[in-house]
């Protein structure tokens, strides 16, 4: 398939079912929400070192948030409950409940939950609240700048994780170029984030390597100063820079609703846009239960 | 299926206890199964379709009460599910033991209101006699669940031992107003009675005005911003159940803690005007 000048690979991006959550983060102004979600989801790039993938799902103005004021909603994926658990409840412990003036609100209602306000109360040492408002139930601590108010539990949804696409690029500028354009339009998709340092993936892997106890390594088939060195190298001539895109989803549908706007906005820059072709990363349909191919998602 | 408009036949008497009066026995039984119901009234046991007048009519499953100057007593007492609607006043234990449904009183009731209640809405055109909420006769605990609204003024003791669930007055409340509180949330739009939330446990108890002087056992914790009341207050607001007397915006408010003679970390929230 050739859309714009663009080659698309007749190939699949292989994606795993995780365990995700959205939570919705407020503060005084959006200066001090981003200070809490950035800090919240960083170091949750791969589940692989970090123990859960999580990154903002889009900003929220006060109409849409519970208590009115500025807010972010943050998708986290882990791959399964007792993890996810176990890195919200450090998470919005350490870099939420910390963060000034913040507070934390279930971003998901429906199905099996964990703890939120259920975990982090103890905090309290006491002097805790719990409050129902309506059908929902929070937690008031105590803090130094007054009370961090936060929703006793939060529901979980099986998602996706590992969608992909791979850009292939004349040059490190033009793939830059061609990744950013996909993060921007990527981020207009809702139920969908992209996990990796301002969405982009450069160092992306393959599994195991010739050093003991490594469980990934440089993906050697993708890495342009490596082409004639090594076997079965993917990179064609022409082609000086390769960069990821790595989407986790709530669902199937919304990863490939990422990867149809990530994909059609570097079609958009097209082959004048120094973009060579677009592929996928995948272990063979092996390992993963969700496939999503490119030529079906781009359809 | 319509509902039922029961209309006593003979107003002047004694109270008419109208427990087991509801809802889900018309759903059950139908009609024949709802006059067929043996009532107490005074020293004497009567069938239902005896006291009153029977005529299809209201929403569907639905029971209309239409008192006059009768006096009916545990109207919707135990309810669990459907829809009672009092077009007049309500005697003694409206709602009492209520664990579902909705009961709405088009004019006053009496006392015990609520008592025990474990879920469902009664909401009160009037006032509200004293025990609103709070557990019954030799009871130890008071409302345990769902929430009542009085447009009107309460009594004494609302929401004593109360344990779960929201009370909210849009006027005046008497004297012990959360007396013994273990949990949940009162608003009182109006004026309060003394010896507010004595011996509460936990729990909130909002104001709109303070206290003319510190109730016992309370300590002044100051004013902050409190965060929860933003989420309150549009819960309340779309239900019609934050009082007039409430701020619309802001989220300050003065808070009392209490009490502190029974190691209860309670506390009355006195709200700001924005």
């Amino acid at each position: 398939m050739r859309l714009n000048g663009v080659h698309i690979d007749d190939t699949f991006a292989e994606a795993f079912p995780m365990l995700g959550t959205r939570l919705v983060i407020t503060a005084d102004t959006p200066a001090w929400v981003q200070a809490a979600v950035l800090s919240m989801t960083g170091f949750a790039t791969s589940v692989i070192a970090c123990g859960c993938e999580a990154a903002v799902e889009r900003l929220l103005p006060p109409d849409e948030t519970p208590d009115a004021r500025p807010g972010a909603a943050v998708l986290l994926f882990a791959m399964n409950k007792a993890e996810l658990a176990k890195q919200v409840g450090r998470r919005v412990g350490q870099c939420v409940m910390t963060s000034p003036g913040s507070a934390c609100y279930a971003g998901l209602h429906d199905g099996p939950t964990i703890p939120l306000g259920n975990a982090l109360r103890y905090f309290g040492d006491g002097w805790q609240i719990a409050k129902r408002v309506g059908n929902r139930r929070y937690w008031r601590v105590p803090v130094m700048d007054g009370e961090f108010l936060c929703e006793a539990a939060t529901a979980v949804v099986e998602g996706v994780g590992g969608g992909n696409f791979i850009l292939l690029a004349v040059d490190r500028r033009a793939g830059l170029a061609a990744a950013q354009a996909a993060v921007m339009a990527i981020r207009e998709v809702p139920g969908a984030i992209l996990p990796f340092p301002g969405g982009v993936v450069r160092s992306g892997s393959k599994i195991g390597g010739k050093y003991k106890g490594m469980i990934a390594s440089t993906n050697t088939a993708f890495c342009p100063t490596l082409r004639g060195t090594v076997p079965a190298s993917l990179v064609p001539e022409g082609v000086e820079s390769i960069l990821e895109l790595v989407i986790d989803g709530v669902s199937a549908d919304a990863v490939a609703a990422a990867m149809r706007a990530g994909i059609g906005a570097v079609v958009g820059l097209g082959a004048a846009g120094g973009v060579v072709s677009v592929t996928a990363g995948n272990y063979g349909g092996k390992l993963g239960r969700y496939q999503f191919r490119l030529h079906e998602v781009m359809a | 299926m319509s509902g039922v408009i029961l209309t006593p036949v003979e107003a002047a008497g004694p109270p008419i206890d109208m427990t087991g009066v509801l809802p889900d026995r018309l759903a059950d039984g139908g009609r024949a199964a709802l006059a067929g119901l043996m009532l107490v009234r005074g020293k004497g046991r009567h069938r239902l379709d005896a006291l009153f007048d029977l005529q299809d009519g209201g929403p569907a499953g639905a029971l209309v009460l239409r008192p006059g100057a009768a006096a009916l007593d545990g109207v919707g007492a135990g309810m669990a599910a459907g829809e009672i609607l009092v077009e007049g006043d309500c005697g003694a234990y409206a709602g009492s033991g209520m664990r579902g449904g909705t009961l709405i009183v088009e004019g006053d009731c009496g006392a015990f209101a609520a008592a025990e209640m474990a879920g469902g809405r009664l909401r009160v055109a009037g006032d509200a006699g004293d025990f609103l909420g709070a557990p019954l006769a030799g009871g130890t605990r008071g409302m345990s669940g769902g929430a009542v609204v009085v447009a009107g003024n309460a009594g004494d003791r609302i929401g004593e031992r109360m344990r779960r669930g929201l009370i909210t007055v849009h006027g005046r409340a008497g004297s012990l107003c959360g007396a013994r509180m273990i949990a949940g949330t009162i608003a009182v739009g109006a004026a309060c009675g003394p010896e507010l939330g004595l011996a509460m446990r936990r729990g909130t108890i909002l104001l709109s005005q303070a206290p003319e002087a510190l109730p016992t056992g309370f300590v002044d914790g100051g004013a902050n911003d409190w965060l929860f009341l933003e989420l309150m207050r549009r819960e309340l607001t779309d239900g019609g159940a934050w009082p007039v007397g409430f701020p619309t915006v802001g989220t300050r408010a003065r808070r009392l803690v209490g009490d502190r003679s029974v190691q209860g970390i309670g506390e009355v929230l006195i709200l700001s005007k924005a």
